[in-house]
């Protein structure tokens, strides 16, 4: 330094105190490039969120009605139907004559006159859906007349539709030989039902015959009718007559506001009385002035004159000799409508149903009773129909006229209570959170309760941390304050490659695996779990009473490798134990036999009368813990490192034991840090879907029982979205359950984000 | 040379080998960090072991409540006895030893918690809940700390609230609350400003009437000011040993003089 000293300095460029502007450019767009990454991720976030509102939004709006111009009928008009793009409505005149009618201007384009050889048409009906009119005849006769329509289309692409209507054979299905005054007709899968009204000595007498269906040689059908047997005899007050599409069912609406129930008995071949109920019973005016079947035929809509409504419905109850048979019952009491209920008629496709009341029509929602839409009612409106696909409704009224509307509703089921409401479905005992989504059939009401879907992500969560947060929390302590640095330089990065295994292969683990372990040694299981919480208690409180000369022996952040083969032994005694356990606590009498049987599972169903699943909450516990486990663990383990040295040192110097140290000092110090580290292991377990899937029975129930499966929101949408319909009610439901667990988890998130806050004010370290 | 301003030793009642370190040797890992000390610590004087950075002071001071035990990988030889007694001595709990030797660390450490709770921290920690007892012994000792008057209108909030030079004396009162015998200062003052400094300085005289204190300091003056007797360390060795008017005004080995005077260091 002396020989520098005396060197002169050499003078430097005085442009070093220049900043360079590079330097200048590159701090300023980096500055940029930052603020727009993280702004860019707030969007994203955003943007999810508006995506996800904005697939749910439409489930919410009402139906769309639109009118449509009207057509001015030729003649009285005693029946209608349409095909079925509703561009060719026919009409049936009392004469049986059917008429094909332009939509457009309402022209007649055909007049098909059924050839009946003298006889003489007394009532008809028509069935649009089916294509089917039926003709009731003087003679005591029908006959079906059915129309079909050949579609062709020009070589511009034009849709021409020619109708073909075909005459059947007459079929005598009544017992008297005077004239049809009304006929209905249901078709099901097992045979038809023809039902005939028709008058003795000033009398209704009703006939129901069954058509069975005989398929010959060459696929030749002929029908045949059985033997028609007189419903509701002696009945000289019919208001009304259902017919439920089931083809088994008569209903007969009484002036006297009761309504008969007439079932076919298979053994009898024949229509007998099995209920009577009354609707309205308990108001002030059970006068019905309405009444109408809801598409799927087991379900009715009554209104009285004050426009109360009440739905009943075919399900399940106990009789009073305990057995539990299909009767009807009350199953909602809809809204009040706004004038005198005229006419009930439902829709096709779905619960809905349209009310002609008063001056308006309203059309409603039979499962949830919201209204859909509500408009002015033309006047002395006397049959709606709708058309198959639901987009169109057409009314008859009595001034001659078909008042045409185009309907856009594509979620009439769609509603708040739907989603998160207790609903009492038509066929379900009592009212209850359902999903359902599909089945089998067209008529099956689809369920969409995101309750149960709430309840088993609450579930799965629940059991994944009330595993995973005891391991991963006392691991991280320990290997943080106690365990020697050498080998939590092994430890740390084994469970950061366990963070990093692929759900999907802890998912296959725990389906393949774990599920048939798990259900075979349940207790040993438990065995193992109880035991070790006292075990290591014992143990520490043995060795905490060993001399001090002893316990020398082993240097501290050591002993677990003593305390490992003692572990090692009691887990195996522990596990060896389960069955003695089992048999011990856990015997059955099997109920036919009386043999006595050693299994939990039998034990469980027993006692708790719930069910026993192989794939249960503890299979999911466990395979989700081990997922959730290893992120806990390591930010866990960060946040207690990090509590600086000085705070460990300045507690121990006070004469405090390691545990103290730990449980005064470091836990709360880094307690933000271990809040942020059970949000993210929370935030895995609501969001884990794969896991979810492949270890349990993905069964929607609403079950506090520890051996029933689940299935979560995630779940639901990775199993359901790819067979769900784009923009339909299922698909945008399924995106409405992904808008809520984004709307739970951002919640929970910011909660424990504000708690985290707060902790962090309270215990920050300068 | 500069003269250095000297309190007069003053020879009180007590053990003169209260605390007896016997040619002790330490390690780390394969590291020698100190060797063969020999010293005495007399009761309720203050020592200050002086000596340039790396010289083994702290680690001899720590070696006294035994805080490198935390450390990997160390080995001593030779004894330290605190009245009479190996601090080695299998029998004896290191959290009791801790109890009776209080520390004060270089940076001050208050925890995360209120000035009050930092206070009986040491009184929490033996299980103590009498109420009346924590808020006396919580008064005491931040009065003995000098602390009371600035911080008895806020004892309930947070110690990290306060000033650099009020935490070190809050950490001085968290160490006397537990009524140690013998107090370890690790360069208490090297981040203080010279109030805070002298502030402290002065508690140590108050504190040494019952207490027995050792401090490591980097600076002449202190040691000159504060203690009784003064050790001079230079690369893991003692180098001297005497009262601190010797060793400031007529040290007997070179090295000591060189150090003092500021002439390496």
């Amino acid at each position: 330094m002396d020989s520098s000293d005396k060197k002169p300095l050499q003078p430097l460029d005085e442009s070093r105190f220049q900043v360079s502007p590079w330097t200048l450019r590159v701090d300023t767009w980096m500055g940029r490039l930052i603020s727009f990454g993280g702004i860019s991720v707030v969007l994203a976030v955003l943007g999810m969120l508006v995506f996800l509102v904005w697939q749910v939004v439409p489930l919410f709006t009402g139906a769309k009605v639109t009118s449509q111009p009207e057509l001015r009928l030729p003649a009285a008009v005693v029946a209608f139907g349409e095909d079925e793009y509703g561009a060719l409505p026919f009409i049936g005149l009392a004469d049986g004559t059917i008429k094909f009618l332009q939509s457009s201007d309402g022209a007649v384009t055909e007049t098909w006159t059924p050839e009946l050889a003298g006889r003489h048409v007394s009532a008809v009906r028509a069935y649009s859906r089916q294509g089917l009119v039926l003709l009731g005849l003087d003679d005591g006769s029908v006959q079906f007349a059915k129309i079909t329509y050949r579609v062709e289309f020009t070589s511009q692409g034009d849709r021409h539709l020619s109708p073909q209507v075909k005459l059947e054979k007459p079929l005598t299905v009544g017992k008297l030989t005077s004239p049809v005054r009304d006929a209905w007709v249901a078709q099901s899968a097992n045979g038809s039902l023809v039902v005939l009204q028709q008058e003795l000595n000033g009398h209704p007498v009703l006939t129901a015959t069954r058509l069975l269906e005989r398929k010959g040689l060459g696929g030749r059908v002929t029908v045949i009718p059985g033997t028609p047997s007189v419903v509701a005899e002696g009945v000289t007050d019919i208001a009304e007559v259902l017919v439920p599409s089931t083809a088994d069912t008569v209903l007969v609406r009484r002036r006297s506001h009761e309504v008969l129930v007439y079932n076919y008995n298979e053994n009898t071949e024949a229509f007998a009385l099995t209920q009577t109920f009354k609707p309205f019973a308990n108001t002030a005016q059970p006068e019905i002035s309405s009444a109408g079947l809801i598409f799927g035929n087991v379900s009715a809509v009554f209104a009285n004159r004050q426009g109360a409504q009440e739905v009943w419905s075919l399900y399940p109850q106990k009789q009073p000799d305990g057995r539990s048979l299909r009767r009807w019952g009350l199953i909602h009491e809809g809204e009040t409508l706004p004038g005198v209920p005229q006419g009930i008629f439902p829709a096709e496709g779905n619960k809905c149903y349209l009310v002609v009341a008063g001056d308006r029509l309203q059309i409603r929602n039979m499962t949830t009773g919201s209204l859909r839409w509500e408009g002015p009612a033309p006047k002395g409106v006397q049959q709606v129909i709708f058309s198959r696909n639901y987009e169109r409704f057409t009314a008859l009224t009595s001034e001659g006229k078909l008042v045409r509307w185009k309907l856009e509703d594509r979620y009439p089921e769609a509603s708040w209570s739907t989603f998160f409401g207790k609903i009492w479905y038509e066929g379900a005992t009592e009212p209850a959170y359902t999903w359902q989504s599909s089945s089998g059939s067209d008529e099956f009401e689809a369920k969409y309760s995101l309750v149960p879907l709430f309840y088993g992500t609450v579930k799965g969560t629940f059991y994944a941390l009330i595993f995973a947060l005891p391991i991963a929390l006392l691991s991280a302590i320990y290997v943080s304050q106690f365990l020697r640095p050498e080998y939590r330089n092994i430890v740390k990065p084994v469970m950061e490659i366990m963070a990093s295994l692929p759900s999907v292969v802890l998912g296959f683990l725990a389906g393949l695996w774990l599920a048939p372990l798990v259900d075979t040694h349940l207790i040993s299981i438990f065995c193992v779990i109880l035991i070790l919480a006292p075990l290591g208690l014992l143990v520490g409180a043995i060795w905490a009473g060993l001399p001090q000369p002893w316990r020398r022996q082993v240097k501290p952040g050591l002993e677990f490798v003593w305390f490992l083969p003692i572990l090692a032994i009691f887990v195996t005694l522990a596990w060896q134990l389960g069955p003695w356990v089992e048999s011990l606590l856990f015997t059955v009498k099997e109920g036919q036999t009386g043999t006595a049987i050693v299994d939990f599972r039998e034990w469980w169903r027993q006692v708790s009368t719930l069910g026993y699943d192989a794939r249960n909450c503890l299979v999911v516990g466990f395979a989700m813990g081990f997922a959730v486990i290893p992120l806990i663990f390591t930010i866990a383990e960060d946040a207690l490192s990090n509590v600086p040295q000085s705070l460990v040192s300045g507690s121990l110097a006070l004469g405090a034991s390691r545990w103290q140290t730990v449980w005064k000092v470091v836990l709360p110090t880094a307690l933000s840090g271990i809040i942020s580290a059970v949000m993210i292991g929370f935030g895995r377990a609501i969001g884990e879907t794969m896991i979810v899937v492949m270890a349990t029975g993905n069964t929607a129930i609403m079950e506090a029982n520890p051996f029933s499966g689940m299935r979560t929101l995630s779940a639901n949408i990775a199993v359901e979205l790819p067979e769900a319909p784009a923009g339909q009610t299922h698909y945008r439901t399924l995106f409405l359950g992904a808008c809520c667990l984004f709307i739970l988890t951002f919640v929970i998130n910011t909660l424990a984000e504000i708690l985290r806050q707060r902790v962090r004010d309270r215990y920050k370290v300068i | 040379m500069t003269r250095l301003k000297v309190r007069p030793s003053t020879e009180r009642g007590g053990r003169k080998d209260y605390i007896s370190i016997k040619n002790f040797g330490f390690w780390y890992g394969s590291k020698k960090a100190l060797e063969s000390i020999s010293l005495d610590i007399p009761e309720r004087q203050v020592v200050a072991f002086i000596g340039p950075s790396g010289c083994g002071k702290s680690t001899l001071l720590r070696n006294l409540n035994r805080m490198n035990d935390l450390v990997d990988n160390i080995r001593h030889e030779g004894d330290i006895q605190i009245d009479s007694r190996s601090i080695y001595d299998p029998g004896l709990e290191v959290i009791s030893l801790r109890r009776r030797v209080g520390m004060v660390f270089q940076k001050s450490n208050p925890f995360p918690k209120s000035i009050f709770e930092n206070v009986v921290y040491a009184l929490r920690v033996v299980g103590v809940r009498d109420r009346a007892l924590l808020e006396e012994v919580c008064e005491t000792s931040l009065r003995k700390a000098a602390l009371w008057d600035e911080v008895k209108d806020r004892l309930h909030d947070s110690a990290l609230g306060l000033s650099g030079g009020q935490m070190q004396r809050l950490c001085i009162a968290r160490a006397i609350a537990n009524r140690p015998e013998i107090l370890l200062m690790d360069e208490p003052c090297s981040a203080l400003d010279p109030i805070a400094t002298g502030k402290i300085e002065e508690l140590i005289h108050e504190l040494k009437e019952q207490f027995t204190i050792v401090i490591v300091t980097h600076s002449m003056q202190q040691a000159a000011r504060v203690s009784d007797r003064t050790a001079f360390f230079y690369l893991g060795k003692q180098v001297e040993y005497d009262t601190t008017e010797k060793i400031f005004m007529n040290p007997s080995q070179p090295q000591t003089e060189a150090y003092i005077s500021g002439r390496f260091g």
